[in-house]
């Protein structure tokens, strides 16, 4: 079985952290360097992996839309429809 | 009527407590053929002959050496042998090459229900289960004793066969197709991987797909080989594409086995007069193993229209 590190929770990595999890989760499957046993626990963690990195990229285009908006009226503009 | 061959030799490949691949499985594949209309029958002993034509000699040698006479001997991180698990394996080849010449010979389909697997062994390495190429083998001997020029041989585990691809990547005779989830174990199965001819297809499926996926991509292929008139079609079988099994995320149902079961039988009524040889290959959630072996040999089973 292939050792693996003691491996961070999920729920509390940073962008970051996840995006460079998820990358070595998938190169590790990519390169076969896996047991068939582990291989899909791994699959599953660079799910988890995705899903943490796909809701912190959610969080960080509500708060820029938030900004956006909160300029917009500041200089006095609406925000166009239909665009 | 579809002849299914099993030997109990097949039972004494035993492998450590809590691993996958377990005697249980081929007691739940009997549970799962238990009533169907079929004809049974005693895999032969493997002829190390036919091994020979995927496998060099010194790999025969090398593996049987690494037997313990108690235990278990390690192979991989994956791979274990017990006292019997050369003979188990023999029995998978037997089997294989009993069945191409029962199918060449009176027509017909068959299926081998033996352990271990075979799809992920290549020349050299045995891994991830398996020990000897038996769907490569039987498709060499299809080849070479029975004197075909297009064999098929088609692989729904829902790991890529890295092995059949590696002992069948040079041979032009035989057009390999190959879906399974990606990434996962192997690692290999892309679709640049097409063979020194072009003759391979892999069709990498992406995790939690199902029946939709599958037929999406199967589909086109079983078209495209209707073309091309092979004259045996043989299927590489692991169920473990199912919903319920432990070691993939696809959603396959037991539905869904039968669908494609079906498709690759009517193609070969179409093309080869009937003539289909099946092997059991992963599968390892032993309610979807038999529920889904059960449709899969009810299909094989099934007369042409």
């Amino acid at each position: 079985m292939t050792d693996t590190p003691a491996e961070k929770p999920v729920s509390g990595m940073s962008f970051e952290e996840a995006m460079a999890a998820l990358e070595q989760v998938v190169g590790q499957l990519e390169r076969g360097d896996v047991a068939l046993e582990a291989s899909i626990a791994l699959y599953e963690r660079g799910a988890a992996l995705k899903a943490h990195c796909e809701a912190k990229l959610k969080d960080a285009e509500e708060k820029v839309e938030l900004i956006r908006a909160a300029e917009g009226s500041a200089i006095g503009t609406t925000p166009v429809e239909g665009m | 009527m579809v002849l299914v061959l099993t030997h109990d030799d097949c039972l004494s490949h035993v492998t450590p407590p809590g691993h996958p691949e377990q005697v249980a499985r081929l007691e739940a594949v009997e549970r799962g053929l238990r009533g169907l209309p079929m004809t049974r029958g005693a895999a032969a002993m493997g002829d190390v002959a036919d091994v020979l034509r995927c496998h060099p000699q010194r790999y025969v040698d090398r593996l049987r050496a690494a037997v313990p006479d108690e235990g278990w001997a390690q192979v991989d991180g994956d791979t274990f042998l017990s006292p019997g698990s050369f003979d188990a394996a023999m029995r998978g080849v037997g089997g294989i090459c009993q069945a191409v010449d029962h199918v060449m010979t009176d027509g017909g389909r068959a299926f081998v229900a033996a352990r271990p697997p075979g799809h992920h062994a290549e020349r050299d390495t045995a891994m991830g289960f398996c020990l000897f190429g038996t769907v490569a083998i039987g498709a060499m001997r299809a080849l070479e004793v029975h004197g075909l020029s297009r064999v098929a041989v088609l692989d729904f585990d829902v790991h890529h066969g890295n092995g059949t691809q590696d002992l069948l990547w040079d041979e032009a005779r035989v057009r390999f197709v190959s879906s399974h989830q990606m990434p996962l174990y192997p690692g290999s199965g892309h679709r640049d991987e097409r063979g020194a001819h072009g003759q391979i297809t892999n069709l990498p499926l992406a995790g939690g797909s199902g029946g939709a996926q599958m037929w999406a991509a199967w589909q086109p292929v079983l078209d495209d080989l209707r073309r091309w008139q092979p004259e045996l079609i043989m299927i590489s079988a692991g169920f473990d594409a199912h919903r319920d099994d432990p070691l993939a995320g696809l959603t396959w149902t037991t539905a869904d086995f039968a669908r494609l079961t079906r498709a690759i039988c009517e193609l070969a009524d179409e093309c080869c007069a009937g003539r289909v040889v099946s092997s059991l290959e992963g599968g390892y959630d032993l309610e979807a193993l038999a529920a889904s072996v059960a449709a899969h040999v009810t299909e094989l089973g099934r007369q042409a229209a």
